[in-house]
Protein backbone atom coordinates (compact mmCIF):
# COMPACT_ATOMS: atom_id res chain seq x y z
CA UNK A 1 0.00 0.00 0.00
CA UNK A 2 2.21 2.50 1.13
CA UNK A 3 4.64 1.47 -1.79
CA UNK A 4 1.66 2.41 -4.54
CA UNK A 5 1.31 5.56 -2.56
CA UNK A 6 4.98 6.29 -2.35
CA UNK A 7 5.40 5.28 -6.31
CA UNK A 8 2.03 7.58 -6.81
CA UNK A 9 3.71 10.61 -4.54
CA UNK A 10 7.32 10.23 -6.37
CA UNK A 11 5.24 9.97 -10.11
CA UNK A 12 3.26 13.35 -8.78
CA UNK A 13 6.33 14.87 -7.43
CA UNK A 14 8.17 15.93 -9.94
CA UNK A 15 5.08 17.48 -11.67
CA UNK A 16 4.29 18.75 -8.91
CA UNK A 17 7.85 20.23 -7.68
CA UNK A 18 8.07 22.82 -10.90
CA UNK A 19 4.49 23.74 -9.46
CA UNK A 20 5.42 24.31 -5.93
CA UNK A 21 8.40 26.31 -7.70
CA UNK A 22 6.15 28.52 -8.50
CA UNK A 23 3.52 28.60 -5.98
CA UNK A 24 6.32 28.87 -3.22
CA UNK A 25 7.18 31.79 -4.95
CA UNK A 26 3.81 33.24 -4.65
CA UNK A 27 3.64 32.43 -1.29
CA UNK A 28 5.83 34.24 -0.16
CA UNK A 29 5.02 37.55 -1.81
CA UNK A 30 1.21 37.01 -0.78
CA UNK A 31 2.68 36.57 2.63
CA UNK A 32 3.35 40.43 2.64
CA UNK A 33 0.13 41.26 1.96
CA UNK A 34 -2.61 43.18 -0.43
CA UNK A 35 -0.56 46.44 -1.31
CA UNK A 36 1.99 43.75 -2.94
CA UNK A 37 -0.31 42.51 -5.66
CA UNK A 38 0.14 45.84 -7.71
CA UNK A 39 4.08 44.56 -7.50
CA UNK A 40 2.58 41.02 -8.35
CA UNK A 41 0.83 42.51 -11.36
CA UNK A 42 3.30 44.42 -12.27
CA UNK A 43 6.14 41.13 -12.07
CA UNK A 44 3.15 39.38 -13.97
CA UNK A 45 3.31 41.43 -17.08
CA UNK A 46 6.85 41.98 -17.33
CA UNK A 47 7.06 38.62 -16.65
CA UNK A 48 4.30 37.88 -19.84
CA UNK A 49 6.47 40.11 -21.91
CA UNK A 50 9.67 38.23 -21.75
CA UNK A 51 7.98 35.48 -22.30
CA UNK A 52 6.26 36.81 -25.21
CA UNK A 53 9.64 37.74 -26.42
CA UNK A 54 11.11 34.12 -25.45
CA UNK A 55 9.88 31.12 -27.48
CA UNK A 56 6.89 29.64 -25.56
CA UNK A 57 7.41 25.77 -24.50
CA UNK A 58 5.01 23.67 -22.26
CA UNK A 59 6.20 24.62 -19.09
CA UNK A 60 6.31 28.76 -20.01
CA UNK A 61 2.67 27.99 -21.18
CA UNK A 62 1.78 26.51 -18.01
CA UNK A 63 3.03 29.24 -16.22
CA UNK A 64 1.79 31.72 -17.91
CA UNK A 65 -1.54 30.62 -17.81
CA UNK A 66 -1.33 30.18 -14.22
CA UNK A 67 -0.52 33.74 -13.82
CA UNK A 68 -3.13 35.03 -15.85
CA UNK A 69 -5.98 32.72 -14.11
CA UNK A 70 -5.03 34.29 -10.80
CA UNK A 71 -7.40 37.86 -10.39
CA UNK A 72 -10.21 36.59 -8.45
CA UNK A 73 -8.83 36.98 -4.79
CA UNK A 74 -5.76 36.16 -3.78
CA UNK A 75 -6.11 33.20 -1.84
CA UNK A 76 -7.80 30.77 -4.16
CA UNK A 77 -5.26 29.34 -6.24
CA UNK A 78 -3.47 28.97 -2.87
CA UNK A 79 -5.78 27.11 -1.21
CA UNK A 80 -6.06 24.35 -4.34
CA UNK A 81 -2.17 24.08 -3.94
CA UNK A 82 -1.88 23.94 -0.16
CA UNK A 83 -4.87 21.56 -0.51
CA UNK A 84 -2.90 19.29 -3.07
CA UNK A 85 0.56 19.69 -1.21
CA UNK A 86 -1.45 18.75 1.96
CA UNK A 87 -3.09 15.69 0.32
CA UNK A 88 0.26 14.22 -0.66
CA UNK A 89 1.90 14.89 2.50
CA UNK A 90 -1.40 12.79 4.35
CA UNK A 91 -1.20 10.04 1.95
CA UNK A 92 2.61 9.57 2.68
CA UNK A 93 2.27 10.81 6.31
CA UNK A 94 3.45 8.11 8.81
CA UNK A 95 1.69 9.56 11.64
CA UNK A 96 -1.39 8.63 13.98
CA UNK A 97 -4.69 7.79 12.58
CA UNK A 98 -5.91 10.88 15.08
CA UNK A 99 -3.30 13.10 13.16
CA UNK A 100 -4.60 12.08 10.05
CA UNK A 101 -8.09 12.30 10.79
CA UNK A 102 -7.52 15.77 11.91
CA UNK A 103 -5.50 16.30 8.48
CA UNK A 104 -8.66 14.59 6.63
CA UNK A 105 -10.71 17.10 8.23
CA UNK A 106 -9.07 20.24 7.34
CA UNK A 107 -8.45 19.09 4.01
CA UNK A 108 -12.40 18.46 3.89
CA UNK A 109 -12.45 22.19 5.28
CA UNK A 110 -10.56 23.61 2.46
CA UNK A 111 -12.10 21.50 0.18
CA UNK A 112 -15.33 23.07 1.00
CA UNK A 113 -13.94 26.68 1.35
CA UNK A 114 -12.88 25.89 -2.32
CA UNK A 115 -15.89 24.73 -3.49
CA UNK A 116 -18.09 27.60 -1.75
CA UNK A 117 -15.85 30.26 -3.88
CA UNK A 118 -16.55 28.41 -6.98
CA UNK A 119 -20.02 27.98 -6.14
CA UNK A 120 -19.90 32.16 -5.61
CA UNK A 121 -18.11 32.73 -8.63
CA UNK A 122 -20.63 30.75 -10.73
CA UNK A 123 -23.32 32.81 -9.31
CA UNK A 124 -21.33 35.58 -10.04
CA UNK A 125 -20.98 34.80 -13.22
CA UNK A 126 -24.89 34.05 -13.88
CA UNK A 127 -25.78 37.69 -12.53
CA UNK A 128 -23.46 39.26 -14.68
CA UNK A 129 -25.68 37.00 -17.59
CA UNK A 130 -28.51 37.99 -16.56
CA UNK A 131 -27.35 41.78 -15.67
CA UNK A 132 -26.30 41.97 -19.66
CA UNK A 133 -29.73 40.43 -20.67
CA UNK A 134 -31.40 42.94 -18.48
CA UNK A 135 -29.49 46.19 -19.85
CA UNK A 136 -29.69 44.83 -23.54
CA UNK A 137 -33.79 44.55 -22.79
CA UNK A 138 -33.48 48.09 -21.77
CA UNK A 139 -31.07 48.83 -24.52
CA UNK A 140 -34.07 48.31 -26.83
CA UNK A 141 -36.97 49.30 -25.22
CA UNK A 142 -34.93 53.00 -24.94
CA UNK A 143 -34.70 52.31 -29.07
CA UNK A 144 -38.33 51.73 -29.37
CA UNK A 145 -38.97 54.53 -27.63
CA UNK A 146 -36.37 57.08 -29.34
CA UNK A 147 -37.78 55.75 -32.65
CA UNK A 148 -41.50 56.28 -31.46
CA UNK A 149 -40.96 59.79 -29.92
CA UNK A 150 -39.01 60.85 -33.23
CA UNK A 151 -41.90 59.45 -35.26
CA UNK A 152 -44.28 61.24 -32.68
CA UNK A 153 -42.62 64.78 -32.81
CA UNK A 154 -42.97 64.11 -36.97
CA UNK A 155 -46.87 63.50 -36.64
CA UNK A 156 -46.78 66.96 -34.48
CA UNK A 157 -45.34 68.80 -37.06
CA UNK A 158 -47.47 67.74 -39.28
CA UNK A 159 -50.18 68.36 -36.84
CA UNK A 160 -49.07 72.24 -36.49
CA UNK A 161 -48.65 72.79 -40.40
CA UNK A 162 -52.46 71.57 -40.60
CA UNK A 163 -53.42 73.84 -37.40
CA UNK A 164 -52.08 77.22 -38.86
CA UNK A 165 -53.66 76.06 -42.22
CA UNK A 166 -56.67 76.12 -40.72
CA UNK A 167 -56.10 79.26 -38.65
CA UNK A 168 -55.09 81.08 -41.89
CA UNK A 169 -58.23 80.01 -43.38
CA UNK A 170 -60.36 80.96 -40.47
CA UNK A 171 -58.85 84.46 -40.51
CA UNK A 172 -59.20 84.76 -43.94
CA UNK A 173 -63.41 84.01 -43.40
CA UNK A 174 -63.28 86.27 -40.69
CA UNK A 175 -61.71 88.91 -42.48
CA UNK A 176 -63.93 88.81 -45.53
CA UNK A 177 -66.82 88.36 -43.10
CA UNK A 178 -66.57 91.41 -41.97
CA UNK A 179 -66.58 92.82 -45.15
CA UNK A 180 -69.64 91.21 -45.61
CA UNK A 181 -71.32 92.45 -42.64
CA UNK A 182 -70.78 95.77 -44.06
CA UNK A 183 -73.23 95.56 -46.62
CA UNK A 184 -76.61 95.34 -45.93
CA UNK A 185 -78.93 92.22 -45.72
CA UNK A 186 -79.84 90.46 -48.78
CA UNK A 187 -84.01 89.72 -47.93
CA UNK A 188 -84.36 93.34 -46.76
CA UNK A 189 -82.84 94.89 -50.16
CA UNK A 190 -84.80 92.29 -51.61
CA UNK A 191 -87.74 93.53 -50.29
CA UNK A 192 -87.20 96.79 -50.78
CA UNK A 193 -86.67 96.05 -54.34
CA UNK A 194 -90.34 94.28 -54.54
CA UNK A 195 -91.66 97.60 -52.83
CA UNK A 196 -89.58 100.25 -55.72
CA UNK A 197 -91.25 97.52 -58.21
CA UNK A 198 -94.67 97.53 -57.31
CA UNK A 199 -95.09 101.34 -56.73
CA UNK A 200 -93.23 101.99 -60.25
CA UNK A 201 -95.51 99.58 -61.60
CA UNK A 202 -98.12 101.86 -59.82
CA UNK A 203 -97.40 104.67 -61.29
CA UNK A 204 -97.06 103.54 -64.86
CA UNK A 205 -100.45 102.48 -64.19
CA UNK A 206 -101.65 106.02 -63.31
CA UNK A 207 -99.30 107.48 -65.90
CA UNK A 208 -101.50 105.45 -68.60
CA UNK A 209 -104.27 106.33 -67.16
CA UNK A 210 -103.53 109.73 -67.24
CA UNK A 211 -102.44 109.70 -70.83
CA UNK A 212 -105.54 108.16 -72.29
CA UNK A 213 -107.20 110.71 -70.43
CA UNK A 214 -105.78 113.55 -72.05
CA UNK A 215 -105.92 112.04 -75.57
CA UNK A 216 -110.18 111.40 -75.29
CA UNK A 217 -110.55 115.32 -74.39
CA UNK A 218 -108.06 116.44 -77.14
CA UNK A 219 -110.14 114.52 -79.29
CA UNK A 220 -113.54 115.86 -77.98
CA UNK A 221 -112.46 119.39 -78.31
CA UNK A 222 -110.89 119.02 -81.62
CA UNK A 223 -114.29 117.58 -82.37
CA UNK A 224 -115.89 121.07 -81.00
CA UNK A 225 -113.89 123.37 -82.44
CA UNK A 226 -113.97 122.00 -85.78
CA UNK A 227 -117.30 121.79 -85.41
CA UNK A 228 -117.55 125.76 -84.29
CA UNK A 229 -115.22 126.31 -86.95
CA UNK A 230 -117.44 124.70 -89.92
CA UNK A 231 -119.86 126.27 -88.29
CA UNK A 232 -118.57 129.49 -88.57
CA UNK A 233 -117.38 129.21 -92.16
CA UNK A 234 -121.04 128.07 -93.03
CA UNK A 235 -122.69 131.29 -91.11
CA UNK A 236 -119.90 133.76 -93.54
CA UNK A 237 -120.32 132.12 -96.49
CA UNK A 238 -124.40 132.58 -95.93
CA UNK A 239 -123.15 136.16 -95.16
CA UNK A 240 -121.59 136.34 -98.41
CA UNK A 241 -123.78 134.90 -100.58
CA UNK A 242 -126.91 136.94 -98.60
CA UNK A 243 -124.17 140.03 -99.56
CA UNK A 244 -123.95 138.57 -103.39
CA UNK A 245 -127.53 138.35 -104.03
CA UNK A 246 -128.33 141.84 -102.25
CA UNK A 247 -125.80 143.49 -105.07
CA UNK A 248 -127.07 141.38 -108.00
CA UNK A 249 -130.66 142.42 -107.15
CA UNK A 250 -130.50 146.45 -106.58
CA UNK A 251 -128.47 146.61 -110.39
CA UNK A 252 -130.99 144.64 -112.54
CA UNK A 253 -133.85 147.00 -110.53
CA UNK A 254 -131.92 150.13 -111.39
CA UNK A 255 -131.02 148.84 -115.32
CA UNK A 256 -135.00 148.22 -115.98
CA UNK B 1 -14.56 99.60 -48.16
CA UNK B 2 -13.74 102.18 -45.06
CA UNK B 3 -15.62 103.17 -41.86
CA UNK B 4 -17.24 105.92 -43.51
CA UNK B 5 -18.23 103.75 -46.35
CA UNK B 6 -19.47 100.55 -44.22
CA UNK B 7 -21.15 103.56 -42.00
CA UNK B 8 -23.73 104.74 -45.59
CA UNK B 9 -24.13 101.38 -46.80
CA UNK B 10 -27.76 100.04 -47.30
CA UNK B 11 -28.97 96.54 -48.48
CA UNK B 12 -31.43 96.39 -50.42
CA UNK B 13 -32.00 93.33 -52.05
CA UNK B 14 -31.86 90.07 -50.78
CA UNK B 15 -31.53 86.11 -52.63
CA UNK B 16 -31.11 83.21 -51.36
CA UNK B 17 -29.42 80.30 -53.95
CA UNK B 18 -30.86 77.55 -55.37
CA UNK B 19 -29.04 74.78 -52.92
CA UNK B 20 -30.30 77.20 -50.01
CA UNK B 21 -26.80 77.58 -48.77
CA UNK B 22 -25.23 80.95 -50.10
CA UNK B 23 -27.24 84.11 -49.51
CA UNK B 24 -26.66 86.86 -52.23
CA UNK B 25 -27.22 90.46 -50.62
CA UNK B 26 -26.65 94.33 -53.10
CA UNK B 27 -26.23 97.14 -51.44
CA UNK B 28 -25.83 100.96 -52.59
CA UNK B 29 -22.10 100.84 -53.94
CA UNK B 30 -23.46 98.36 -56.62
CA UNK B 31 -21.92 95.28 -54.54
CA UNK B 32 -23.39 92.24 -54.25
CA UNK B 33 -21.72 90.16 -51.52
CA UNK B 34 -21.99 86.22 -51.35
CA UNK B 35 -22.15 84.76 -47.65
CA UNK B 36 -22.04 81.24 -46.85
CA UNK B 37 -25.17 80.02 -44.77
CA UNK B 38 -23.98 76.19 -44.45
CA UNK B 39 -20.23 78.18 -43.33
CA UNK B 40 -22.49 80.59 -40.73
CA UNK B 41 -25.13 78.01 -39.17
CA UNK B 42 -22.33 75.29 -38.62
CA UNK B 43 -21.49 74.02 -35.15
CA UNK B 44 -18.12 75.24 -35.73
CA UNK B 45 -18.67 78.84 -36.65
CA UNK B 46 -15.95 81.70 -36.51
CA UNK B 47 -16.30 85.43 -36.60
CA UNK B 48 -14.83 84.61 -40.00
CA UNK B 49 -18.15 82.94 -41.60
CA UNK B 50 -20.06 86.00 -40.97
CA UNK B 51 -18.02 88.07 -43.59
CA UNK B 52 -18.66 86.99 -47.73
CA UNK B 53 -17.18 84.39 -49.82
CA UNK B 54 -17.41 86.81 -52.47
CA UNK B 55 -18.08 90.21 -52.60
CA UNK B 56 -17.54 91.94 -56.57
CA UNK B 57 -19.15 94.80 -58.13
CA UNK B 58 -22.29 94.15 -60.19
CA UNK B 59 -23.99 97.38 -61.23
CA UNK B 60 -22.97 101.44 -61.18
CA UNK B 61 -25.52 102.22 -59.04
CA UNK B 62 -27.18 100.59 -56.05
CA UNK B 63 -28.59 97.16 -56.72
CA UNK B 64 -32.07 97.32 -56.05
CA UNK B 65 -33.36 94.07 -56.55
CA UNK B 66 -32.30 90.27 -56.71
CA UNK B 67 -33.65 87.41 -57.92
CA UNK B 68 -32.80 83.51 -58.22
CA UNK B 69 -34.60 80.87 -60.30
CA UNK B 70 -33.09 77.12 -60.66
CA UNK B 71 -29.50 78.08 -61.58
CA UNK B 72 -28.87 81.95 -62.19
CA UNK B 73 -28.67 84.93 -60.27
CA UNK B 74 -30.98 87.97 -61.52
CA UNK B 75 -29.98 91.42 -60.65
CA UNK B 76 -31.42 94.59 -61.59
CA UNK B 77 -29.21 98.18 -60.57
CA UNK B 78 -29.56 101.40 -62.20
CA UNK B 79 -31.24 100.86 -66.00
CA UNK B 80 -29.92 97.28 -66.78
CA UNK B 81 -30.20 93.37 -65.59
CA UNK B 82 -27.56 91.01 -65.48
CA UNK B 83 -27.60 87.50 -64.68
CA UNK B 84 -25.15 85.44 -63.17
CA UNK B 85 -24.86 82.11 -62.76
CA UNK B 86 -24.67 80.55 -59.35
CA UNK B 87 -22.31 77.52 -59.95
CA UNK B 88 -19.92 79.88 -61.25
CA UNK B 89 -20.34 82.42 -58.55
CA UNK B 90 -19.67 79.38 -56.08
CA UNK B 91 -16.71 79.40 -57.50
CA UNK B 92 -15.85 83.07 -57.16
CA UNK B 93 -16.14 83.65 -60.61
CA UNK B 94 -17.56 87.13 -61.23
CA UNK B 95 -18.22 87.49 -64.99
CA UNK B 96 -21.90 87.77 -66.18
CA UNK B 97 -23.79 85.66 -68.02
CA UNK B 98 -25.93 88.44 -69.84
CA UNK B 99 -26.99 91.98 -69.14
CA UNK B 100 -29.72 93.40 -71.15
CA UNK B 101 -31.46 96.99 -71.22
CA UNK B 102 -34.73 97.61 -71.91
CA UNK B 103 -36.28 99.84 -74.81
CA UNK B 104 -36.69 103.18 -72.92
CA UNK B 105 -37.73 106.27 -75.02
CA UNK B 106 -35.56 109.06 -73.75
CA UNK B 107 -31.70 108.29 -73.81
CA UNK B 108 -30.62 110.90 -71.35
CA UNK B 109 -31.70 109.96 -68.36
CA UNK B 110 -31.45 105.96 -67.21
CA UNK B 111 -34.18 104.95 -65.63
CA UNK B 112 -33.64 102.62 -62.60
CA UNK B 113 -35.13 99.15 -62.48
CA UNK B 114 -36.68 98.84 -58.73
CA UNK B 115 -38.40 95.62 -58.69
CA UNK B 116 -38.12 92.25 -60.47
CA UNK B 117 -40.13 88.77 -60.62
CA UNK B 118 -40.92 85.86 -62.31
CA UNK B 119 -43.97 84.96 -64.11
CA UNK B 120 -43.65 81.11 -64.18
CA UNK B 121 -46.45 81.10 -66.69
CA UNK B 122 -44.55 81.93 -69.97
CA UNK B 123 -41.50 81.90 -68.32
CA UNK B 124 -40.73 85.94 -68.17
CA UNK B 125 -39.01 88.25 -65.76
CA UNK B 126 -41.33 91.33 -65.23
CA UNK B 127 -39.28 94.53 -63.91
CA UNK B 128 -40.85 97.73 -62.50
CA UNK B 129 -39.04 100.67 -64.40
CA UNK B 130 -39.06 103.83 -63.39
CA UNK B 131 -39.88 105.10 -66.21
CA UNK B 132 -43.67 104.58 -65.24
CA UNK B 133 -43.75 100.99 -67.06
CA UNK B 134 -43.38 97.32 -66.74
CA UNK B 135 -41.21 95.96 -68.88
CA UNK B 136 -41.94 92.13 -69.67
CA UNK B 137 -38.54 89.87 -70.67
CA UNK B 138 -38.78 86.76 -72.43
CA UNK B 139 -35.84 84.71 -70.55
CA UNK B 140 -36.11 81.69 -73.58
CA UNK B 141 -35.57 84.30 -76.74
CA UNK B 142 -33.72 87.30 -74.28
CA UNK B 143 -36.25 89.53 -76.08
CA UNK B 144 -38.43 92.54 -74.44
CA UNK B 145 -41.71 91.02 -75.07
CA UNK B 146 -43.64 94.10 -73.97
CA UNK B 147 -44.29 96.98 -71.96
CA UNK B 148 -47.32 97.87 -69.71
CA UNK B 149 -48.38 101.46 -69.56
CA UNK B 150 -50.47 102.79 -67.21
CA UNK B 151 -48.98 104.11 -64.55
CA UNK B 152 -48.20 107.74 -64.10
CA UNK B 153 -45.28 107.98 -61.83
CA UNK B 154 -42.49 105.54 -61.41
CA UNK B 155 -43.04 101.67 -60.39
CA UNK B 156 -41.86 100.46 -56.97
CA UNK B 157 -42.80 96.97 -57.22
CA UNK B 158 -44.10 94.37 -58.62
CA UNK B 159 -45.89 90.47 -58.01
CA UNK B 160 -47.56 87.95 -60.09
CA UNK B 161 -50.67 86.08 -59.53
CA UNK B 162 -49.59 82.63 -60.29
CA UNK B 163 -53.43 81.48 -60.33
CA UNK B 164 -54.79 83.94 -62.96
CA UNK B 165 -51.70 84.49 -64.99
CA UNK B 166 -51.83 88.18 -63.39
CA UNK B 167 -49.29 90.98 -63.02
CA UNK B 168 -50.05 93.39 -60.13
CA UNK B 169 -47.75 96.77 -59.84
CA UNK B 170 -47.53 99.17 -57.33
CA UNK B 171 -46.31 102.66 -57.92
CA UNK B 172 -45.38 106.45 -56.51
CA UNK B 173 -48.63 107.31 -57.87
CA UNK B 174 -50.92 105.63 -55.16
CA UNK B 175 -52.13 102.96 -58.03
CA UNK B 176 -51.75 99.08 -57.81
CA UNK B 177 -52.85 98.31 -61.42
CA UNK B 178 -53.08 94.92 -62.25
CA UNK B 179 -52.43 94.16 -65.61
CA UNK B 180 -53.39 90.70 -67.65
CA UNK B 181 -49.97 89.21 -68.84
CA UNK B 182 -51.22 87.80 -72.10
CA UNK B 183 -53.18 90.67 -73.41
CA UNK B 184 -51.11 93.00 -71.54
CA UNK B 185 -54.42 95.07 -70.64
CA UNK B 186 -54.75 96.70 -67.35
CA UNK B 187 -58.15 94.85 -65.57
CA UNK B 188 -58.50 96.72 -62.47
CA UNK B 189 -56.59 99.67 -60.76
CA UNK B 190 -56.65 100.21 -56.87
CA UNK B 191 -56.32 103.49 -55.63
CA UNK B 192 -55.20 102.37 -52.48
CA UNK B 193 -55.25 106.08 -51.05
CA UNK B 194 -58.54 107.08 -51.72
CA UNK B 195 -60.41 104.01 -49.36
CA UNK B 196 -60.54 106.41 -46.08
CA UNK B 197 -59.61 103.30 -43.63
CA UNK B 198 -56.11 102.80 -45.22
CA UNK B 199 -55.34 106.42 -46.39
CA UNK B 200 -52.51 108.20 -44.27
CA UNK B 201 -52.48 111.22 -45.87
CA UNK B 202 -49.22 112.52 -43.32
CA UNK B 203 -47.41 110.10 -45.08
CA UNK B 204 -48.54 110.14 -49.04
CA UNK B 205 -50.00 107.99 -51.46
CA UNK B 206 -47.56 105.62 -52.89
CA UNK B 207 -47.13 102.40 -52.73
CA UNK B 208 -43.77 100.74 -51.88
CA UNK B 209 -45.17 96.76 -51.75
CA UNK B 210 -47.12 94.79 -52.96
CA UNK B 211 -47.21 91.03 -52.51
CA UNK B 212 -49.88 88.38 -52.98
CA UNK B 213 -51.28 85.27 -52.09
CA UNK B 214 -53.70 84.55 -55.60
CA UNK B 215 -56.45 85.40 -53.39
CA UNK B 216 -55.07 87.58 -51.22
CA UNK B 217 -52.45 90.78 -51.65
CA UNK B 218 -51.07 93.05 -49.37
CA UNK B 219 -50.26 96.63 -50.05
CA UNK B 220 -48.18 99.45 -48.42
CA UNK B 221 -46.24 102.12 -48.40
CA UNK B 222 -47.77 105.79 -47.57
CA UNK B 223 -51.29 103.98 -46.78
CA UNK B 224 -51.20 101.89 -43.80
CA UNK B 225 -50.70 98.25 -44.95
CA UNK B 226 -53.87 96.80 -45.96
CA UNK B 227 -54.73 93.14 -46.65
CA UNK B 228 -56.96 93.04 -49.39
CA UNK B 229 -59.53 90.52 -50.83
CA UNK B 230 -58.51 90.39 -54.73
CA UNK B 231 -61.90 88.79 -55.92
CA UNK B 232 -64.24 91.28 -54.80
CA UNK B 233 -61.41 94.64 -54.70
CA UNK B 234 -61.91 95.21 -51.25
CA UNK B 235 -59.66 96.23 -47.90
CA UNK B 236 -60.59 93.32 -45.62
CA UNK B 237 -58.04 94.31 -42.36
CA UNK B 238 -55.96 97.44 -41.86
CA UNK B 239 -52.39 96.91 -39.47
CA UNK B 240 -51.95 99.34 -37.38
CA UNK B 241 -48.24 99.58 -37.81
CA UNK B 242 -46.05 102.85 -37.93
CA UNK B 243 -44.01 103.81 -39.99
CA UNK B 244 -44.02 103.25 -44.20
CA UNK B 245 -43.22 99.20 -45.03
CA UNK B 246 -41.68 98.67 -47.54
CA UNK B 247 -41.82 94.75 -47.90
CA UNK B 248 -44.07 92.16 -46.94
CA UNK B 249 -44.74 88.67 -47.32
CA UNK B 250 -47.03 85.79 -46.60
CA UNK B 251 -45.64 82.89 -44.26
CA UNK B 252 -47.55 79.84 -43.36
CA UNK B 253 -50.58 81.93 -41.36
CA UNK B 254 -48.85 85.07 -40.71
CA UNK B 255 -47.80 88.12 -42.41
CA UNK B 256 -44.34 89.42 -41.54
CA UNK B 257 -43.89 93.39 -42.89
CA UNK B 258 -40.35 94.97 -42.65
CA UNK B 259 -40.01 98.81 -43.15
CA UNK B 260 -39.12 101.67 -40.98
CA UNK B 261 -38.17 100.81 -37.36
CA UNK B 262 -35.31 98.36 -36.01
CA UNK B 263 -38.09 95.52 -36.48
CA UNK B 264 -39.67 92.90 -38.12
CA UNK B 265 -43.69 93.34 -37.49
CA UNK B 266 -45.44 89.59 -37.52
CA UNK B 267 -49.12 89.96 -38.07
CA UNK B 268 -52.30 87.75 -38.28
CA UNK B 269 -54.45 87.99 -41.20
CA UNK B 270 -57.24 89.60 -38.74
CA UNK B 271 -55.03 92.42 -38.53
CA UNK B 272 -53.62 92.33 -35.03
CA UNK B 273 -49.74 92.62 -34.56
CA UNK B 274 -48.39 89.84 -33.23
CA UNK B 275 -44.96 90.81 -32.41
CA UNK B 276 -42.35 92.75 -33.06
CA UNK B 277 -39.01 91.50 -33.23
CA UNK B 278 -36.16 93.88 -32.72
CA UNK B 279 -33.24 94.22 -34.87
CA UNK B 280 -29.99 95.83 -35.44
CA UNK B 281 -30.00 98.14 -38.61
CA UNK B 282 -32.41 101.04 -38.15
CA UNK B 283 -34.70 100.79 -40.60
CA UNK B 284 -35.34 97.86 -42.92
CA UNK B 285 -35.54 97.73 -46.96
CA UNK B 286 -35.84 93.80 -47.49
CA UNK B 287 -36.86 90.61 -45.84
CA UNK B 288 -36.08 86.80 -47.49
CA UNK B 289 -37.22 83.67 -46.09
CA UNK B 290 -34.96 80.72 -47.04
CA UNK B 291 -37.67 77.70 -48.62
CA UNK B 292 -35.04 76.19 -50.65
CA UNK B 293 -33.28 74.04 -48.14
CA UNK B 294 -34.99 72.08 -45.02
CA UNK B 295 -31.80 72.40 -43.26
CA UNK B 296 -30.97 76.39 -43.09
CA UNK B 297 -34.75 77.26 -43.06
CA UNK B 298 -33.81 81.14 -41.57
CA UNK B 299 -35.61 84.51 -42.12
CA UNK B 300 -32.89 87.16 -43.41
CA UNK B 301 -33.64 90.51 -43.13
CA UNK B 302 -31.11 94.11 -44.29
CA UNK B 303 -31.64 97.83 -44.75
CA UNK B 304 -29.78 101.11 -43.50
CA UNK B 305 -26.61 99.37 -42.55
CA UNK B 306 -24.19 97.14 -42.97
CA UNK B 307 -25.40 94.05 -41.38
CA UNK B 308 -27.81 91.34 -42.67
CA UNK B 309 -29.81 90.06 -39.28
CA UNK B 310 -30.60 86.04 -39.70
CA UNK B 311 -33.17 84.86 -37.55
CA UNK B 312 -32.94 80.66 -37.55
CA UNK B 313 -36.15 80.87 -35.26
CA UNK B 314 -38.58 83.69 -36.47
CA UNK B 315 -38.56 85.14 -32.63
CA UNK B 316 -35.41 86.06 -31.89
CA UNK B 317 -32.38 87.50 -33.89
CA UNK B 318 -29.62 85.00 -33.98
CA UNK B 319 -26.42 86.33 -35.58
CA UNK B 320 -25.50 89.04 -38.01
CA UNK B 321 -24.38 89.11 -41.44
CA UNK B 322 -21.69 92.08 -42.58
CA UNK B 323 -19.99 93.39 -45.48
Amino acid sequence: MTSVSEEAGRSLTAQQKSLAVVTDRRQVHSYRGSRCCRRKRDTRRVYINWMNRAKETEDDEVIRKRLLIDGDGAGDDRRINVLLKSFTKWCNSPGTPDEGFTQYQRMMGILAQCEFSMGKTLMVYDMNLREMENYEKIYTNIEQNITSAHDKIAECKKEIQRAKRIRKNRQEYDALAKVIQQHPDRHETLKQLEALDKELQQLSHIKENVDAKLELRKKQFHVLLSTIQELQQTLENDEKSDNDENIQGSPAQNGE
Amino acid sequence: MGPVELLHMSVFSQSFSPCGRFLAAGNNYGEIAVFSLSAALSPDATAQSQKPVLTFSAHEGPVFSLLSNDCHLLSAGSGEVSCWSWAELIKKNTKPLWTKRPNYKSSLEIPEINSMTFNSRDNSLVLAGGDNNVHILDLERGLFKSVLQGHSDYVHCVSVRGREGEILSGGEDGAVRMWDSRTGQCVHCIEVHKYESCARPQFGKWISCVTTDSDWMLCGGGPSLSLWHLRSLSPTSIFPLIGCQRQTSFYQDMILAVGDGPAVSHCLLGGEVKAQIPCSPQSLNTLQLNTNSTDYRVLTVGGSSDHIDVFTNLSYRTFSFSF
